[in-house]
């Protein structure tokens, strides 16, 4: 096994073993017979490691549901839901650092640790809002479309937090609150409601009067 | 693609739809009130018009158990009036359509392989809906399946749906809840037994082989390999469902063959296995060219020996006759308390007596011709009558056995389609009574 990849595992093993990270690249290196030096060759700090960590989960989603053959027919908002159900089932394989980290962390806050995967989500949720535009499901807005990526990654810690204190069995209420959600988030996009939300915060502006 | 989107996800949701329903059926009385001391001359009946589709329409939203509770009130004519019932008759088709991608979640979950990995084709949309679930179209190795999914979490939001439905439903119908408290008990069994689809394989299995060498009923095939707990599949059947094949041009001749063929299979299970299909929606049931199909057996109801004897005692006409005998068996059914005072006694007795003379009609003279409007119109009269008494509304205390409720469902529903068909059906008394 590469480097990377053992580290990574050690990380997973550890997190879930002591409920935190570990103390140090050392006390890391150690349990795992890797090098200290091979260790930054890797990441450059233990968070960078965390955040490769979560990286790694929506980059393998993400393969997993290109793959899929019914991938190429499906609109983006197939697309959005296949994405937010396949993370369900591939989180499963780390569900108790799941636990650990998302529990205690709001949808709104964005600690160093989530940085690779708010980047990687992003990237994949540009494609996806160009592919909306294209098939016509969401209108766009110029300059706000630029939001919609954030818009979307805010989306899906939204459904991890829901995740994470769901309780019901094999979490069939998280895949109910996944289609419910991408569904109104759609439906608002694909409509003008955002546009009237808009211009009715622009009338109440203060610069608004000036226009006038 | 605009699945979904109005279903109500959390509790708190679910209860603001409710409390949208209770201002909505409230606008409608002051309305109603308003036009009155107006005098503009609207009857109760378009007020109860107006309240069913607020009502319909918020446990349309809803889905999952408010939706089956409302067909199964629906069905109940003691307990609803007629306009109620028109509304909710509706609710099986009437279910908007879970995403594609929900679908193959699903697969995945429940079985651990997509649907293309089970399948060789499987069409992405809906077949048809159904209350708790939707069908889908299959393929594989030449053959069409019919493969129903259930939505996720159904199961799960069933009871606190009724926890919240209860005293919504039991406002709008007039009834207290001390009193009709073990048929909500009931009601909510069977609703969760309809979310179990390994049961419900169980007893379509069962009941289709034990019905099996009836004339003109035929079952579809079971697939248990491609089928678990939230997945149900079964052969694909091409038909009519029994509402369709109502309204189309069929000549009598055949209404009457499918008449039959319905009336025997309920004759069976009810007297015979006492075990039943207790969901008799048009939407169940299916005419092709070999007969008449039967779908769905999400909803079976057992009847103990002593029950059944004591519920259909009142077929014999020798009973009615009696007064002392007829209250005897009322009270052995528990319809008739010990503590009831004489007069309302007898009022039950003799409202009892008017009850069963019309729904033991069929069963009088070995032929029954459903096709006569004349017949439900009296059954739905009887209704409306019992509704506005007074007197009855007054009574207090649990009554009668809440196994009734799907036993009634039954005879309700069966002679509610064989009216919209328009069969004429040989009857007969079971071999008990006949004697």
């Amino acid at each position: 096994m590469e480097n990377k990849e053992k580290l990574l595992a050690g990380f997973r093993d550890h997190m879930g073993r002591h409920g935190h990270p570990p103390a140090s690249v050392p006390a890391l290196c150690e349990t795992l017979g890797v090098a200290e030096r091979d260790f930054y060759l890797e990441f450059g700090s233990l968070e960078a490691l965390e955040s490769s960590f979560w990286e790694d989960l929506v980059a393998k989603t993400v393969t997993a549901v290109e793959e899929g053959p019914e991938w190429q027919g499906f609109g983006a908002r197939q697309r959005l839901l296949a994405f937010l159900f396949a993370f369900l089932e591939k989180s499963l394989d780390v569900r108790t650092v799941l636990l650990f980290r998302f529990r205690s962390v709001s949808p709104l806050c964005n600690p160093e640790w989530l940085r690779g995967m708010e980047r990687r989500f992003k990237e994949w949720a540009s494609d996806l809002v160009a592919h909306a535009s294209a098939t016509g499901e969401i209108a766009d807005r110029g300059r706000l479309s630029g939001l919609y990526p954030a818009a979307f990654y805010l989306h899906l810690r939204a459904v991890i937090d829901f995740n994470v204190k769901d309780t019901s069995m094999r979490y069939e209420r998280s895949d109910a609150f996944v289609e419910k959600s991408t569904h109104l988030a759609f439906d608002l996009l694909r409509t003008q409601a955002i546009d009237s939300a808009f211009d009715l915060l622009r009338f109440f502006a203060p610069w608004g009067h000036r226009a006038g | 693609m605009a699945a979904q989107s109005t279903i109500r996800s959390s509790r708190l949701g679910r209860m603001a739809a409710f409390a949208g329903t209770g201002a909505r059926v409230g606008i409608n009385y002051l309305k109603h009130y308003g036009q009155r001391s107006i005098g503009s001359g609207v009857d109760e009946n378009d007020l109860h018009e107006r309240n069913a589709e607020a009502v319909y329409k918020t446990f349309s939203e809803l889905k999952g158990g408010p939706l089956k509770l409302a067909q199964m009130l629906s069905i109940d004519h003691n307990l609803l009036p007629a306009a109620y019932a028109g509304q909710f008759a509706k609710a099986q088709y009437s279910a908007p359509p879970l995403s594609y991608p929900l679908v193959a979640r699903t697969f995945r979950r429940e079985m651990g392989r997509g649907p293309l990995e089970v399948f060789e084709t499987f069409c992405e949309s809906a077949a048809h809906g159904a209350s708790i679930g939707q069908v889908h179209k299959a393929t594989r190795d030449g053959r069409d399946f019919a493969v129903k999914v259930q939505y996720p979490g159904v199961a799960e939001s069933l009871r606190s749906d009724l926890r919240i439905v209860k005293p919504i439903a039991l406002q709008v119908i007039g009834l207290r809840e001390r009193d009709v408290e073990n048929y909500f008990r009931e009601v909510e069994t069977r609703l969760l037994e309809e979310t179990d689809y390994t049961l419900e394989l169980e007893r379509s299995m069962e009941l289709s082989r034990a019905s099996s060498h009836l004339e003109g009923v035929s079952f579809p095939r079971y697939f248990p390999e491609y089928s678990c707990r939230r997945i149900l599949t079964m052969e694909w059947i091409d038909g009519l469902t029994l509402d369709r094949f109502a309204k189309g041009p069929a000549d009598q001749a055949e209404r009457d063959r499918v008449g039959q063929a319905l009336w025997d299979f309920y004759e069976f299970q009810i007297h015979t296995l006492q075990l039943f299909h207790a969901d008799p929606h048009p939407g169940n049931f299916l005419v092709s060219p070999p007969g008449l199909t039967v779908l769905d057996f999400g909803c079976t109801k057992k009847i103990e020996t002593l029950f059944y004897r004591r519920h259909f005692r009142f077929l014999d006409e020798r009973l009615l006759g009696d007064r002392d005998a007829l209250e005897e068996a009322l009270v052995d059914l528990g319809i008739l308390l010990p503590g009831d005072a004489d007069a309302s006694r007898a009022r039950i007795r003799d409202l009892c007596a008017a009850s069963i003379a019309i729904l033991a009609r069929p069963f009088r003279d070995g032929f029954f011709d459903f096709s006569d409007p004349s017949f439900m119109r009296s059954i739905y009269d009887l209704g409306e009558q019992n509704r506005r008494d007074d007197s009855l509304r007054g009574l207090r205390g649990q009554r009668g056995s809440p196994d009734s409720i799907y036993v009634n469902r039954a005879y309700f529903g069966l002679y509610s389609l064989l009216s919209a068909i328009g069969a004429r059906v040989k009857t007969r008394l079971p071999a008990w009574l006949a004697t």
